[in-house]
């Protein structure tokens, strides 16, 4: 914000309207201010492809929300709306004159109700803290891989692919009621909010659901307006009322109860057989987590340090023992009994499968350090350990089948980019969800943090990224986010036009969230 | 033939690229390499056990937006250095990098997920701030005091004599004169403070009784250095560390004994930065009784029937190590919780946030000098938390918490009890 802009009279006038709708001290545009709000994990910063905004306003509630983005709409600004600011995903102003609208002062639990399983949250809510008042009552709500610091609702609305999805539902089916602030800011209440504002039980109804506007998998993915309040479901929980940890930061392991909880690891010759070995644990229908984690993933949330990751990865300590390798978690959702009975079922299908279990080692290296953490919370900001940042190549989301062709031809792409790309070993993460039903493929690899490296890499991808569209994305959707995700896949899967004409009729001022919406205009 | 590995090729990804004086190549590094994690933000998520106190970043907590945060402060870092901004561009930026409370919460947390020290950056940008727009006015008067009077509280140094007379009386060795094995090490807010001068006088008594071979400085001994650190002020911390390594070696003493959390984290951890070397041991007082009632030499005589939480001063917790990539964030965590449990009818109950992800009192970085109320309303979140266990005393060892923290709690409607360690054990013997 120059100084020039700042005397601006048209600035002047907003700033009086942000500072009458919701206070003098929840509105900013000091430099300092401004310049804590632009950059992220992803390139645009270090590329100088975002800026800092004109303003950050601070509001309370849905009605001090409906009244900034009131004036969003009056003055034809752009907002965005951001959550816990973990990871800041296409929260990077990339136009002049942004809003960014934080919602650090919306952070209640207004609710959890035991018996019917929902809790009804604000904004700023991390999954940690859901998490933590959900264990006292015997309840579970997940995490995706990003890590628990991130905003629930936030998680929800985008994509929400954790772990335990594959039991649970992935979390944007997990929403129930919502309170949102539209685009043009009319208030709109879904599910049992329609009826009752206190009442979060039911997502559906009366009416159209209206809940596909929102979410992912691939809706808006959220940014949509404003979401001030949601019930997200909760589900039993066998676990410890607090979460077990042992050791001291950054050595801190997690040993479950056994008589409700175990990990395996199973190791299988090739990825093909893996992906069978998944569904038939699907069609078992056991298990509260599956996942086909790359050997990458394991040393990012393993390593301590960044010696110790590039120590252990030049020893090749996960390479050459996790390849291909599926984690699985039993979960004694009902009993004590129930886990018995699912792991004599998993090693039937362990060996009728051909898979041998991961060096013993390797599963006490791993388990008490990370699996059974990463189902509250992944430590994902490691990703970031080894090089200053991660990238992906191509998010995916099908069968599991599906999945195989998609990393395979992925690996071809990595090694045609390495370097930049460094060492990853042929990445592949393969979720399993929905009990196998559908899978979610993900290439990501770390990166160098600079910008001669990303620009190139950037370069790179788009290359590929246009080869994909011509082959009608069949492998998957390239590492973009938000608009441009929208964008490239839009067209593709023919949900351009539902997407641009929600975005006519309930943003006429095209001013929600630029950087992470479909133009309706392109 | 295997592959060639593809490693980065900056060797700072390779291995811990902080060693040594932190300079500006170092201050660029750790603030372009924030992701914007937020993990500066919260206890780290396997450590939350409620909603209420999920929070770990007190100056972020009370002032909300994003730059007052670890990651706002890399990014005022990345933009002072790249020329984007300039210390004097905004009124705010004082307020951002000042009422930070150095408690190293964000730090601790950070190191959770990749190599940095956030807060060797702000005391960095500290330092570069002072040399650009001056001191604080609200620090100068603390300042002069150190340069004048050699401790923060523009005391005279006779005043030092007021319980020194005290302890004179119990025989205790002055070692400008005399030969010990260890040096009490009284520091400037127990040794001018009239309200804290007793916990002196009850520490010298536990360690006389137990035969402990030890002495003071009386009217001679010099601050630590750590205000002048903290604030950013590196020749003044200079000054004083060094005349007090110096003196400590020519003394002969073994061990350097401190009561006060800031005198130890600084003597301990920041001494090792400077050229001349200590040949000393340094420990908390609390460190050193621990092993007498290991030892079983402290016999107690005195039920204490009262429940007490034990608050973890930032300097004697997480900031009291210097830091080694990958290995455990220790401190003086399991010591003073076995002085409490060895104290016949104390009753410890944990608060939530502890150990290294415990929450600042408030008082340290210089906050309680020059922002008072937000020094306070800090006080007052961790006097609540204690409240929270259902404890009716919260028990420390800081000359600083125990004044914040007494601070704040006046017009608490709730009262708890605020009680030095070895003031409560004292009761019992």
């Amino acid at each position: 914000m120059t100084e020039t802009a700042k005397n601006d009279e048209r600035h002047q006038q907003i700033l009086k309207a942000f500072q009458a709708a919701i206070g003098v001290e929840n509105v900013k545009d000091n430099p300092a201010t401004v310049n804590a709000y632009y950059g992220d994990w992803l390139p645009p910063k270090i590329l100088g492809m975002s800026m800092p905004p004109e303003f950050v306003v601070l509001p309370n509630g849905t009605m001090e929300t409906q009244a900034v983005i009131k004036i969003c709409n009056r003055y034809k600004i752009p907002f965005i709306p951001v959550g816990s600011n973990q990871w800041s995903l296409t929260g990077s102003p990339n136009r002049p004159h942004t809003v960014i609208i934080d919602c650090k002062r919306m952070g209640a639990i207004h609710e959890i109700d035991e018996k019917n399983m929902y809790a009804v949250i604000e904004p700023l809510c991390t999954l940690a803290q859901v998490q933590a008042e959900a264990y006292k009552r015997g309840l579970y709500i997940g995490s995706p891989e990003a890590s628990a610091t991130a905003s629930a609702i936030g998680g929800h609305v985008f994509q929400g692919m954790w772990g335990v999805g594959y039991r649970l539902g992935v979390a944007y089916r997990n929403i129930l009621g919502i309170e949102w602030v539209l685009p043009n800011g009319e208030i709109l209440r879904t599910g049992s909010f329609s009826q009752d504002g206190d009442n979060g039980f039911w997502g559906e109804g009366p009416g159209p659901d209206l809940r596909g506007m929102l979410r992912g998998y691939a809706g808006a993915m959220g940014g949509v307006g404003m979401v001030t309040k949601m019930a997200v479901k909760l589900h039993p929980y066998p676990g410890p009322k607090v979460w077990p940890v042992e050791g001291t930061i950054p050595n801190q392991t997690s040993t479950l109860p056994e008589d409700r909880f175990k990990w395996y690891m199973v190791k299988y010759e090739s990825l093909e057989d893996a992906i069978k070995f998944m569904y038939e644990v699907g069609r078992a229908e056991i298990a509260g987590v599956v996942q086909k984690w790359p050997t990458v993933y394991y040393i990012w949330w393993w390593a301590n340090s960044n010696e110790e990751y590039w120590t252990e990865w030049q020893k090749r300590t996960f390479q050459d023992n996790v390849k291909n390798a599926v984690g699985v978690c039993l979960w004694g959702f009902c009993s004590g009994k129930q886990l018995e009975y699912e792991k004599r079922v998993l090693e039937d299908i362990i060996k009728e499968t051909g898979g041998k279990p991961v060096k013993q080692e390797v599963y006490d290296m791993w388990v008490p350090r990370t699996a059974n953490n990463w189902i509250r919370d992944t430590h994902g900001s490691r990703m970031m350990r080894p090089s200053g940042t991660f990238l992906a190549l191509r998010l995916q989301t099908d069968t599991l089948k599906f999945s195989i062709g998609q990393v395979k031809t992925g690996y071809k792409w990595v090694e045609k980019f390495s370097p930049p790309i460094l060492d990853s070993d042929g990445p592949d993460w393969i979720g399993g969800y929905d009990f196998g039903h559908f899978g979610f493929g993900e290439t990501d690899f770390p990166v160098e943090k600079n910008a001669e490296v990303l620009g190139d890499l950037m370069g790179k991808l788009l290359e590929m990224v246009k080869e994909d569209v011509g082959n009608g994305l069949e492998n998957g959707v390239g590492p973009f986010l938000g608009g441009a995700y929208h964008q490239m896949a839009a067209p593709v899967f023919k949900y351009d036009k539902l997407l641009k004409g929600i975005k006519r009729a309930i943003d006429p001022n095209r001013v929600s969230n630029p950087p992470h919406q479909i133009d309706p205009d392109a | 033939m295997a592959k060639e590995m593809l490693l980065p090729k900056d060797p700072r990804y390779l291995k811990y690229p902080l060693e040594g004086p932190f300079d500006q190549e170092k201050a660029r590094w750790t603030a372009f390499n924030c992701s914007r994690c937020s993990v500066c933000k919260w206890v780290n998520s396997w450590q939350v056990k409620s909603a209420r106190y999920a929070r770990i970043c007190p100056q972020h907590t009370r002032y909300l937006f994003d730059s007052h945060s670890g990651q706002g402060k890399c990014d005022l870092a990345l933009a002072i250095i790249d020329g984007k901004m300039k210390w004097g561009d905004d009124p705010e930026i004082k307020d951002i990098l000042f009422r930070c409370t150095m408690c190293g919460g964000c730090d601790a947390m950070d190191k959770n997920i990749r190599d940095a020290e956030l807060v060797k950056l702000y005391r960095w940008m500290r330092t570069e701030y002072i040399k650009d727009q001056g001191i604080l006015p609200e620090q100068k008067p603390l300042v002069d005091s150190l340069k004048q009077y050699d401790n923060v509280w523009v005391q005279p140094r006779s005043k030092r004599n007021d319980w020194a007379k005290e302890l004179k009386a119990l025989g205790i060795k002055d070692l400008n004169k005399e030969k010990a094995e260890v040096l009490l090490f009284v520091g400037c807010t127990y040794g001018l403070s009239q309200e804290l001068k007793g916990t002196i006088v009850n520490i010298a008594k536990i360690l006389k009784a137990n035969k402990v071979d030890f002495g003071i400085l009386g009217e001679s001994e010099l601050c630590c250095g750590s205000p002048p650190d903290k604030i950013g002020l590196p020749d003044e911390f200079e000054r004083l560390a060094t005349a007090n390594i110096k003196r400590f070696n020519e003394l002969g003493v073994k061990i350097v004994v401190t009561p006060c959390a800031g005198c130890y984290g600084t003597i301990r951890v920041e001494y090792d930065d400077l050229p001349v070397k200590k040949n000393f041991q340094v420990l908390h007082v609390a460190e050193y009784i621990e092993t007498l009632i290991k030892d079983k030499k402290i016999k107690f005589k005195k039920e204490v029937p009262v429940a007490v939480t034990w608050h973890d001063p930032c300097h004697m917790g997480r900031m009291s190590r210097p830091y080694v990539p990958g290995k455990d964030i220790l401190g003086v965590y399991e010591e003073p919780r076995t002085i409490l449990k060895a104290i016949p009818g104390v009753e410890l109950v944990e608060m939530e946030r502890i150990k290294e992800y415990a929450w600042c009192c408030g008082g340290g970085g210089g906050a309680f000098t020059a922002f008072k109320d937000f020094a306070q309303w800090t006080a007052r979140e961790r006097l609540t938390e204690a409240k929270d266990t259902g404890a009716s005393m919260i028990v420390t060892s800081c000359p600083w918490c125990e004044s914040n923290l007494r601070a704040g709690g006046i017009g608490m409607e709730e009262k708890m009890e605020i009680k030095n360690l070895f003031d409560l054990m004292m009761e019992a013997l």
